[in-house]
Protein backbone atom coordinates (compact mmCIF):
# COMPACT_ATOMS: atom_id res chain seq x y z
CA UNK A 1 0.00 0.00 0.00
CA UNK A 2 2.96 1.96 1.03
CA UNK A 3 4.60 1.69 -2.90
CA UNK A 4 1.11 2.25 -4.41
CA UNK A 5 0.48 5.97 -2.51
CA UNK A 6 4.02 6.55 -3.22
CA UNK A 7 3.34 6.07 -6.66
CA UNK A 8 -0.11 7.79 -6.56
CA UNK A 9 1.37 10.99 -5.20
CA UNK A 10 4.25 10.86 -7.84
CA UNK A 11 1.73 10.81 -10.39
CA UNK A 12 -0.36 13.63 -8.89
CA UNK A 13 3.14 15.59 -8.38
CA UNK A 14 4.10 15.28 -11.97
CA UNK A 15 0.32 16.43 -13.42
CA UNK A 16 0.31 19.27 -11.28
CA UNK A 17 4.44 20.45 -12.51
CA UNK A 18 3.07 19.79 -15.86
CA UNK A 19 -0.24 21.71 -15.40
CA UNK A 20 2.44 24.58 -14.31
CA UNK A 21 4.33 24.83 -17.02
CA UNK A 22 1.74 24.49 -19.23
CA UNK A 23 -0.19 27.38 -18.23
CA UNK A 24 2.93 29.73 -18.04
CA UNK A 25 3.79 28.37 -21.65
CA UNK A 26 -0.09 29.49 -22.37
CA UNK A 27 0.29 32.79 -20.36
CA UNK A 28 3.53 34.23 -22.01
CA UNK A 29 2.39 33.02 -25.69
CA UNK A 30 -0.71 35.29 -24.83
CA UNK A 31 1.32 38.04 -23.54
CA UNK A 32 3.44 38.19 -27.08
CA UNK A 33 6.47 39.68 -25.42
CA UNK A 34 4.16 41.95 -22.99
CA UNK A 35 2.98 41.36 -19.57
CA UNK A 36 3.91 39.33 -16.33
CA UNK A 37 6.50 37.17 -17.54
CA UNK A 38 8.51 39.64 -19.44
CA UNK A 39 8.51 40.82 -16.22
CA UNK A 40 8.98 38.08 -14.51
CA UNK A 41 12.45 38.02 -17.04
CA UNK A 42 13.04 41.38 -16.59
CA UNK A 43 13.34 40.73 -12.95
CA UNK A 44 15.34 37.60 -12.98
CA UNK A 45 18.19 39.31 -15.43
CA UNK A 46 18.44 42.52 -13.33
CA UNK A 47 18.84 40.19 -9.84
CA UNK A 48 21.17 37.90 -11.63
CA UNK A 49 23.05 40.56 -13.54
CA UNK A 50 25.81 41.10 -10.79
CA UNK A 51 26.13 37.76 -10.25
CA UNK A 52 26.72 37.24 -13.82
CA UNK A 53 29.00 39.49 -13.83
CA UNK A 54 31.73 38.17 -11.15
CA UNK A 55 31.21 34.74 -12.43
CA UNK A 56 32.05 36.05 -15.78
CA UNK A 57 35.06 37.53 -14.57
CA UNK A 58 36.12 34.70 -12.39
CA UNK A 59 35.89 32.28 -15.07
CA UNK A 60 36.76 34.14 -18.40
CA UNK A 61 40.70 32.53 -17.98
CA UNK A 62 39.47 29.27 -17.43
CA UNK A 63 36.72 30.23 -20.62
CA UNK A 64 39.85 31.54 -22.58
CA UNK A 65 41.95 28.33 -21.76
CA UNK A 66 38.73 26.35 -22.83
CA UNK A 67 37.94 27.79 -26.08
CA UNK A 68 41.50 27.92 -26.65
CA UNK A 69 41.84 23.89 -26.58
CA UNK A 70 38.28 23.31 -28.25
CA UNK A 71 39.74 25.30 -31.17
CA UNK A 72 43.12 24.58 -31.30
CA UNK A 73 43.38 23.52 -34.79
CA UNK A 74 41.32 26.51 -36.32
CA UNK A 75 43.20 28.47 -34.06
CA UNK A 76 46.57 27.08 -35.27
CA UNK A 77 45.43 27.47 -39.09
CA UNK A 78 43.97 31.35 -38.27
CA UNK A 79 47.40 31.86 -36.53
CA UNK A 80 49.58 30.58 -39.60
CA UNK A 81 46.88 32.52 -42.05
CA UNK A 82 47.39 35.76 -39.97
CA UNK A 83 51.16 35.28 -39.92
CA UNK A 84 51.14 35.16 -43.33
CA UNK A 85 49.31 38.24 -44.01
CA UNK A 86 51.12 40.46 -41.61
CA UNK A 87 53.94 38.89 -43.90
CA UNK A 88 53.14 39.64 -47.14
CA UNK A 89 52.11 43.62 -45.68
CA UNK A 90 55.54 44.04 -44.31
CA UNK A 91 57.05 42.92 -47.60
CA UNK A 92 54.63 45.47 -49.27
CA UNK A 93 55.90 47.66 -46.65
CA UNK A 94 52.87 48.88 -45.55
CA UNK A 95 54.19 48.53 -41.58
CA UNK A 96 53.18 48.73 -38.35
CA UNK A 97 51.83 52.00 -38.67
CA UNK A 98 48.53 50.49 -41.10
CA UNK A 99 48.21 47.69 -38.50
CA UNK A 100 48.02 49.89 -35.68
CA UNK A 101 45.45 52.85 -37.57
CA UNK A 102 43.35 49.29 -38.33
CA UNK A 103 43.86 48.04 -34.78
CA UNK A 104 43.18 51.51 -33.17
CA UNK A 105 39.46 51.75 -35.60
CA UNK A 106 38.55 48.38 -34.39
CA UNK A 107 39.48 49.22 -30.70
CA UNK A 108 37.50 52.48 -30.92
CA UNK A 109 34.10 51.65 -31.15
CA UNK A 110 32.98 55.28 -30.96
CA UNK A 111 34.67 56.28 -33.90
CA UNK A 112 32.77 53.50 -36.39
CA UNK A 113 31.88 55.41 -39.26
CA UNK A 114 28.70 53.62 -40.60
CA UNK A 115 27.25 55.40 -37.19
CA UNK A 116 27.29 58.59 -37.69
CA UNK A 117 25.46 61.10 -35.79
CA UNK A 118 23.60 58.22 -33.82
CA UNK A 119 24.13 57.95 -30.19
CA UNK A 120 25.41 55.30 -29.10
CA UNK A 121 25.72 53.44 -25.40
CA UNK A 122 28.53 50.80 -25.45
CA UNK A 123 27.99 47.82 -23.61
CA UNK A 124 30.16 44.91 -21.90
CA UNK A 125 28.46 41.12 -22.80
CA UNK A 126 27.85 39.18 -19.59
CA UNK A 127 26.43 36.05 -21.30
CA UNK A 128 27.38 34.91 -24.65
CA UNK A 129 24.15 32.76 -24.70
CA UNK A 130 24.86 28.98 -24.75
CA UNK A 131 21.35 27.97 -25.41
CA UNK A 132 21.78 25.40 -29.04
CA UNK A 133 18.72 27.07 -30.40
CA UNK A 134 18.55 30.62 -30.15
CA UNK A 135 21.75 33.53 -30.41
CA UNK A 136 21.36 35.37 -28.41
CA UNK A 137 23.85 37.73 -25.94
CA UNK A 138 23.18 39.31 -22.45
CA UNK A 139 24.61 43.39 -21.97
CA UNK A 140 25.17 44.89 -18.77
CA UNK A 141 23.09 48.05 -19.90
CA UNK A 142 19.65 48.42 -19.92
CA UNK A 143 16.76 51.16 -19.54
CA UNK A 144 18.95 52.81 -17.43
CA UNK A 145 21.24 53.59 -20.19
CA UNK A 146 17.97 54.58 -23.04
CA UNK A 147 17.80 51.27 -24.05
CA UNK A 148 14.97 49.81 -25.52
CA UNK A 149 13.50 46.70 -27.45
CA UNK A 150 13.97 46.57 -31.30
CA UNK A 151 17.39 49.02 -31.44
CA UNK A 152 19.73 48.13 -33.56
CA UNK A 153 23.48 46.66 -31.97
CA UNK A 154 27.03 46.69 -33.37
CA UNK A 155 30.81 45.97 -32.94
CA UNK A 156 33.60 47.32 -34.56
CA UNK A 157 33.11 45.14 -38.10
CA UNK A 158 29.23 45.79 -38.42
CA UNK A 159 25.63 44.66 -37.18
CA UNK A 160 25.65 42.28 -34.21
CA UNK A 161 22.16 41.85 -34.02
CA UNK A 162 18.80 43.78 -31.97
CA UNK A 163 17.75 44.38 -28.55
CA UNK A 164 14.82 41.50 -27.87
CA UNK A 165 14.59 42.00 -24.43
CA UNK A 166 15.11 44.65 -21.54
CA UNK A 167 15.51 45.23 -17.84
CA UNK A 168 16.86 47.70 -15.98
CA UNK A 169 20.45 46.38 -16.12
CA UNK A 170 20.15 44.09 -18.69
CA UNK A 171 19.27 43.88 -22.28
CA UNK A 172 19.25 40.47 -24.33
CA UNK A 173 20.63 41.23 -27.75
CA UNK A 174 19.25 38.05 -30.95
CA UNK A 175 22.44 37.98 -32.70
CA UNK A 176 21.90 38.22 -37.18
CA UNK A 177 22.75 34.45 -37.06
CA UNK A 178 19.72 33.73 -34.77
CA UNK A 179 16.70 31.67 -37.10
CA UNK A 180 13.94 34.61 -35.91
CA UNK A 181 16.37 37.46 -37.41
CA UNK A 182 16.15 38.94 -40.50
CA UNK A 183 17.02 42.51 -42.00
CA UNK A 184 17.00 44.27 -45.38
CA UNK A 185 20.05 44.79 -47.09
CA UNK A 186 21.04 46.43 -50.51
CA UNK A 187 22.61 44.13 -53.15
CA UNK A 188 23.10 47.25 -55.81
CA UNK A 189 21.59 50.39 -56.79
CA UNK A 190 18.97 48.79 -58.17
CA UNK A 191 17.90 45.42 -55.90
CA UNK A 192 17.42 44.91 -52.17
CA UNK A 193 16.81 41.61 -50.45
CA UNK A 194 16.37 40.42 -46.64
CA UNK A 195 19.34 38.11 -44.89
CA UNK A 196 17.82 35.66 -42.32
CA UNK A 197 19.82 33.79 -39.76
CA UNK A 198 19.96 30.39 -40.13
CA UNK A 199 22.12 29.58 -36.71
CA UNK A 200 25.40 29.98 -34.98
CA UNK A 201 27.72 28.49 -37.22
CA UNK A 202 25.92 28.84 -40.37
CA UNK A 203 25.76 32.15 -43.27
CA UNK A 204 22.96 34.20 -43.60
CA UNK A 205 20.43 33.39 -46.27
CA UNK A 206 19.52 36.29 -48.60
CA UNK A 207 16.37 36.46 -50.24
CA UNK A 208 16.18 38.64 -53.22
CA UNK A 209 13.18 40.88 -53.61
CA UNK A 210 13.20 41.77 -57.38
CA UNK A 211 9.91 43.33 -57.83
CA UNK A 212 9.89 46.20 -60.08
CA UNK A 213 14.05 45.61 -60.66
CA UNK A 214 15.38 45.95 -64.17
CA UNK A 215 18.02 43.06 -63.40
CA UNK A 216 18.74 40.25 -61.10
CA UNK A 217 21.61 41.22 -59.03
CA UNK A 218 25.81 40.55 -59.78
CA UNK A 219 27.50 40.04 -56.75
CA UNK A 220 31.18 38.89 -55.89
CA UNK A 221 32.25 36.58 -53.66
CA UNK A 222 33.97 38.89 -50.60
CA UNK A 223 31.45 41.78 -51.68
CA UNK A 224 30.62 43.62 -48.61
CA UNK A 225 26.68 44.28 -47.98
CA UNK A 226 24.90 46.41 -46.23
CA UNK A 227 21.70 47.46 -44.38
CA UNK A 228 19.10 49.32 -46.69
CA UNK A 229 17.64 51.05 -44.19
CA UNK A 230 14.31 51.48 -46.13
CA UNK A 231 11.02 52.76 -44.72
CA UNK A 232 9.47 50.35 -41.78
CA UNK A 233 13.26 48.87 -42.00
CA UNK A 234 14.20 48.43 -37.79
CA UNK A 235 18.05 49.58 -38.95
CA UNK A 236 19.19 52.59 -40.55
CA UNK A 237 21.13 52.19 -43.60
CA UNK A 238 24.57 51.27 -44.81
CA UNK A 239 25.34 49.06 -42.00
CA UNK A 240 28.22 46.54 -42.70
CA UNK A 241 26.14 43.10 -41.99
CA UNK A 242 28.29 40.95 -44.48
CA UNK A 243 30.05 39.47 -47.31
CA UNK A 244 29.50 37.34 -50.07
CA UNK A 245 29.64 34.05 -48.89
CA UNK A 246 28.51 32.33 -52.35
CA UNK A 247 26.50 33.69 -55.06
CA UNK A 248 24.57 31.18 -57.56
CA UNK A 249 21.72 31.67 -60.12
CA UNK A 250 20.94 28.44 -61.99
CA UNK A 251 19.63 28.84 -65.23
CA UNK A 252 15.91 29.45 -65.51
CA UNK A 253 15.75 30.85 -62.33
CA UNK A 254 14.64 34.28 -61.24
CA UNK A 255 16.36 34.80 -58.42
CA UNK A 256 20.21 33.84 -57.27
CA UNK A 257 21.09 32.06 -54.50
CA UNK A 258 23.01 34.18 -52.01
CA UNK A 259 24.48 33.84 -48.50
CA UNK A 260 26.52 36.00 -46.43
CA UNK A 261 29.55 35.61 -44.56
CA UNK A 262 29.01 37.68 -41.03
CA UNK A 263 31.58 40.51 -40.85
CA UNK A 264 31.81 40.46 -37.02
CA UNK A 265 32.97 37.56 -35.43
CA UNK A 266 29.82 36.44 -33.61
CA UNK A 267 31.84 33.91 -31.37
CA UNK A 268 33.87 36.72 -29.76
CA UNK A 269 32.15 39.05 -28.26
CA UNK A 270 33.35 41.69 -25.81
CA UNK A 271 32.17 45.28 -25.94
CA UNK A 272 29.18 46.46 -28.41
CA UNK A 273 27.71 49.19 -29.45
CA UNK A 274 23.40 49.99 -28.86
CA UNK A 275 22.12 52.53 -31.17
CA UNK A 276 20.01 54.75 -29.74
CA UNK A 277 17.53 54.96 -32.91
CA UNK A 278 14.44 54.03 -33.83
CA UNK A 279 12.73 53.95 -37.01
CA UNK A 280 10.74 57.09 -38.93
CA UNK B 1 16.89 23.50 10.21
CA UNK B 2 15.88 19.95 9.31
CA UNK B 3 18.21 17.64 7.01
CA UNK B 4 15.13 17.98 4.47
CA UNK B 5 14.93 21.66 4.21
CA UNK B 6 19.00 22.03 4.10
CA UNK B 7 19.21 19.56 1.38
CA UNK B 8 16.39 21.77 -0.48
CA UNK B 9 18.49 24.62 0.13
CA UNK B 10 21.90 23.16 -1.05
CA UNK B 11 19.88 22.02 -4.34
CA UNK B 12 18.48 25.66 -5.08
CA UNK B 13 22.04 26.76 -4.29
CA UNK B 14 23.13 23.91 -7.10
CA UNK B 15 20.67 25.09 -9.72
CA UNK B 16 21.69 29.02 -9.05
CA UNK B 17 25.29 27.93 -9.31
CA UNK B 18 24.68 25.71 -12.39
CA UNK B 19 22.88 28.37 -14.25
CA UNK B 20 25.88 30.93 -13.74
CA UNK B 21 28.46 28.70 -15.25
CA UNK B 22 25.96 27.50 -17.71
CA UNK B 23 25.37 31.21 -19.12
CA UNK B 24 29.23 32.58 -18.61
CA UNK B 25 30.85 29.28 -19.45
CA UNK B 26 28.67 27.36 -21.82
CA UNK B 27 29.71 29.54 -24.63
CA UNK B 28 33.36 28.56 -24.50
CA UNK B 29 32.31 25.10 -24.31
CA UNK B 30 30.84 24.48 -27.70
CA UNK B 31 32.34 21.82 -29.31
CA UNK B 32 31.31 21.58 -33.42
CA UNK B 33 29.13 24.91 -31.88
CA UNK B 34 26.88 23.00 -29.62
CA UNK B 35 27.28 24.12 -25.69
CA UNK B 36 26.32 21.22 -23.20
CA UNK B 37 23.62 22.20 -21.12
CA UNK B 38 23.94 21.45 -17.20
CA UNK B 39 20.39 21.92 -16.39
CA UNK B 40 19.13 19.37 -17.67
CA UNK B 41 21.88 17.19 -16.59
CA UNK B 42 20.93 18.24 -12.67
CA UNK B 43 17.40 17.23 -13.19
CA UNK B 44 18.45 13.86 -14.72
CA UNK B 45 20.85 13.25 -11.69
CA UNK B 46 17.81 14.29 -9.22
CA UNK B 47 15.71 11.43 -10.70
CA UNK B 48 18.54 8.99 -10.68
CA UNK B 49 19.44 9.95 -7.30
CA UNK B 50 15.82 10.90 -5.67
CA UNK B 51 13.68 8.89 -8.06
CA UNK B 52 10.36 10.21 -10.17
CA UNK B 53 9.13 12.85 -7.76
CA UNK B 54 12.44 14.27 -7.24
CA UNK B 55 13.22 14.32 -10.90
CA UNK B 56 10.18 16.49 -11.85
CA UNK B 57 10.51 18.97 -9.07
CA UNK B 58 14.14 19.52 -9.75
CA UNK B 59 13.33 19.44 -13.04
CA UNK B 60 10.59 21.84 -13.07
CA UNK B 61 12.59 24.59 -11.11
CA UNK B 62 15.86 23.84 -13.46
CA UNK B 63 14.23 23.96 -16.52
CA UNK B 64 11.82 27.54 -15.54
CA UNK B 65 15.20 28.93 -13.97
CA UNK B 66 16.36 28.33 -17.57
CA UNK B 67 13.75 29.64 -19.59
CA UNK B 68 14.44 32.89 -17.48
CA UNK B 69 17.29 33.57 -19.62
CA UNK B 70 15.60 32.72 -22.55
CA UNK B 71 13.86 35.41 -25.27
CA UNK B 72 12.72 33.29 -28.19
CA UNK B 73 10.83 30.25 -26.36
CA UNK B 74 8.18 30.78 -23.45
CA UNK B 75 8.30 30.70 -20.36
CA UNK B 76 7.66 27.09 -19.37
CA UNK B 77 8.84 25.02 -22.54
CA UNK B 78 12.01 24.19 -20.78
CA UNK B 79 9.81 23.92 -17.13
CA UNK B 80 7.90 20.92 -19.13
CA UNK B 81 10.84 19.43 -20.71
CA UNK B 82 13.02 18.79 -18.05
CA UNK B 83 10.19 18.01 -15.85
CA UNK B 84 9.30 14.95 -17.39
CA UNK B 85 13.05 14.38 -18.31
CA UNK B 86 13.67 14.46 -14.86
CA UNK B 87 10.74 12.30 -14.07
CA UNK B 88 11.00 9.62 -16.92
CA UNK B 89 15.32 8.93 -15.38
CA UNK B 90 13.70 8.51 -11.60
CA UNK B 91 11.08 6.31 -12.99
CA UNK B 92 12.92 4.00 -15.07
CA UNK B 93 15.77 4.03 -12.10
CA UNK B 94 13.40 2.54 -9.95
CA UNK B 95 11.58 0.67 -12.14
CA UNK B 96 14.08 -1.01 -14.45
CA UNK B 97 17.52 0.14 -14.28
CA UNK B 98 20.39 -1.98 -12.59
CA UNK B 99 23.23 -0.69 -10.65
CA UNK B 100 26.11 -0.05 -12.94
CA UNK B 101 29.01 2.36 -12.93
CA UNK B 102 28.08 3.09 -16.25
CA UNK B 103 24.49 3.89 -15.20
CA UNK B 104 24.99 7.81 -14.23
CA UNK B 105 26.99 8.41 -18.26
CA UNK B 106 24.97 5.95 -20.03
CA UNK B 107 21.38 7.43 -18.32
CA UNK B 108 22.80 11.13 -18.96
CA UNK B 109 23.66 10.81 -22.84
CA UNK B 110 20.00 9.09 -23.16
CA UNK B 111 18.67 11.54 -20.94
CA UNK B 112 19.75 14.29 -22.59
CA UNK B 113 19.49 13.39 -26.17
CA UNK B 114 15.71 12.67 -25.16
CA UNK B 115 15.61 16.04 -23.72
CA UNK B 116 16.58 18.01 -26.96
CA UNK B 117 13.84 16.02 -28.94
CA UNK B 118 10.98 16.56 -26.37
CA UNK B 119 12.18 19.62 -26.08
CA UNK B 120 11.94 20.54 -29.98
CA UNK B 121 8.95 18.64 -30.66
CA UNK B 122 6.86 20.28 -27.90
CA UNK B 123 8.21 24.02 -28.89
CA UNK B 124 6.98 23.12 -32.58
CA UNK B 125 3.62 22.01 -30.97
CA UNK B 126 3.52 25.02 -29.27
CA UNK B 127 4.23 27.29 -32.23
CA UNK B 128 7.71 27.62 -32.01
CA UNK B 129 8.28 26.52 -35.40
CA UNK B 130 11.60 28.71 -35.53
CA UNK B 131 13.60 25.92 -33.44
CA UNK B 132 13.43 23.92 -36.49
CA UNK B 133 14.17 26.63 -38.85
CA UNK B 134 18.41 25.97 -38.21
CA UNK B 135 17.68 22.52 -40.46
CA UNK B 136 18.32 18.46 -39.36
CA UNK B 137 21.42 18.41 -39.63
CA UNK B 138 22.01 20.99 -36.50
CA UNK B 139 19.44 19.14 -34.94
CA UNK B 140 21.11 16.14 -35.07
CA UNK B 141 24.50 17.62 -34.37
CA UNK B 142 22.64 19.31 -31.45
CA UNK B 143 21.58 16.04 -30.34
CA UNK B 144 24.68 13.78 -30.32
CA UNK B 145 27.43 16.45 -29.34
CA UNK B 146 24.96 17.86 -26.16
CA UNK B 147 24.21 13.78 -24.98
CA UNK B 148 28.75 13.81 -25.04
CA UNK B 149 28.95 16.55 -23.64
CA UNK B 150 26.45 15.02 -21.08
CA UNK B 151 28.27 11.27 -21.09
CA UNK B 152 31.70 13.00 -19.77
CA UNK B 153 30.24 15.60 -17.03
CA UNK B 154 27.81 13.14 -15.40
CA UNK B 155 29.76 11.42 -13.15
CA UNK B 156 31.11 14.89 -11.20
CA UNK B 157 27.56 16.37 -11.61
CA UNK B 158 26.39 13.35 -9.94
CA UNK B 159 28.94 13.62 -7.56
CA UNK B 160 27.79 17.30 -6.39
CA UNK B 161 24.49 16.33 -6.58
CA UNK B 162 24.41 13.49 -4.33
CA UNK B 163 26.57 15.70 -1.98
CA UNK B 164 23.61 18.55 -2.22
CA UNK B 165 20.79 15.93 -1.57
CA UNK B 166 22.39 14.19 1.03
CA UNK B 167 19.37 14.51 3.42
CA UNK B 168 16.99 13.96 0.84
CA UNK B 169 17.24 9.75 -0.20
CA UNK B 170 14.24 8.50 1.57
CA UNK B 171 12.94 8.28 -2.04
CA UNK B 172 12.78 3.93 -3.27
CA UNK B 173 16.38 3.10 -4.31
CA UNK B 174 16.94 0.51 -6.95
CA UNK B 175 18.95 -2.37 -5.99
CA UNK B 176 20.43 -5.51 -7.39
CA UNK B 177 20.03 -9.00 -6.44
CA UNK B 178 23.03 -11.49 -6.89
CA UNK B 179 21.69 -12.62 -10.24
CA UNK B 180 21.17 -9.52 -11.78
CA UNK B 181 17.50 -8.99 -11.22
CA UNK B 182 15.96 -5.68 -9.53
CA UNK B 183 14.07 -5.03 -6.79
CA UNK B 184 12.93 -1.98 -5.03
CA UNK B 185 13.64 -1.23 -1.54
CA UNK B 186 12.55 1.68 0.57
CA UNK B 187 15.35 3.71 2.94
CA UNK B 188 14.51 5.03 5.75
CA UNK B 189 14.33 9.19 6.00
CA UNK B 190 17.27 10.33 7.96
Amino acid sequence: MAVYRRSSRTRYVLAVLVLAALTLVTIDARSNGTGVTSDIRARANDIFSPLQRATHAALQPIGNFLTGALDYGSLRRENQRLRDQVAALQNQSVQAGAEESAAAQVMALRDLPFVGSISTVTAQVIDNGSSNFETAVTIDKGTNRGIAVNQPVVAAGGLVGTVQAVSVTTATIVLITDPAFNVGVRLDAANVGTAQGLGLTEPLRVTVDTTGAPHVPKLVKGQAVVTSGLEYENFPPNIPVGTVASYSLTAGAIEPDITLTPLVNLNQLNYLDVLLWSPQ
Amino acid sequence: MSPRVVARLRIGLLLVVAILIQTTLGNDLRAFGVAPDLMVLVAICAGMTGGAESGAWVGFWAGLITDLFLVTTPLGLAALTYCLIGAGVGALRSWVLPESRLLAPVAALVGTATAVLLWVVLGDMLGQGQLLDAGRTWLIRVVVVEAGWAAVLALPVSWIYGWAARGLVGADRVGSTGGGAVRTERVPLR
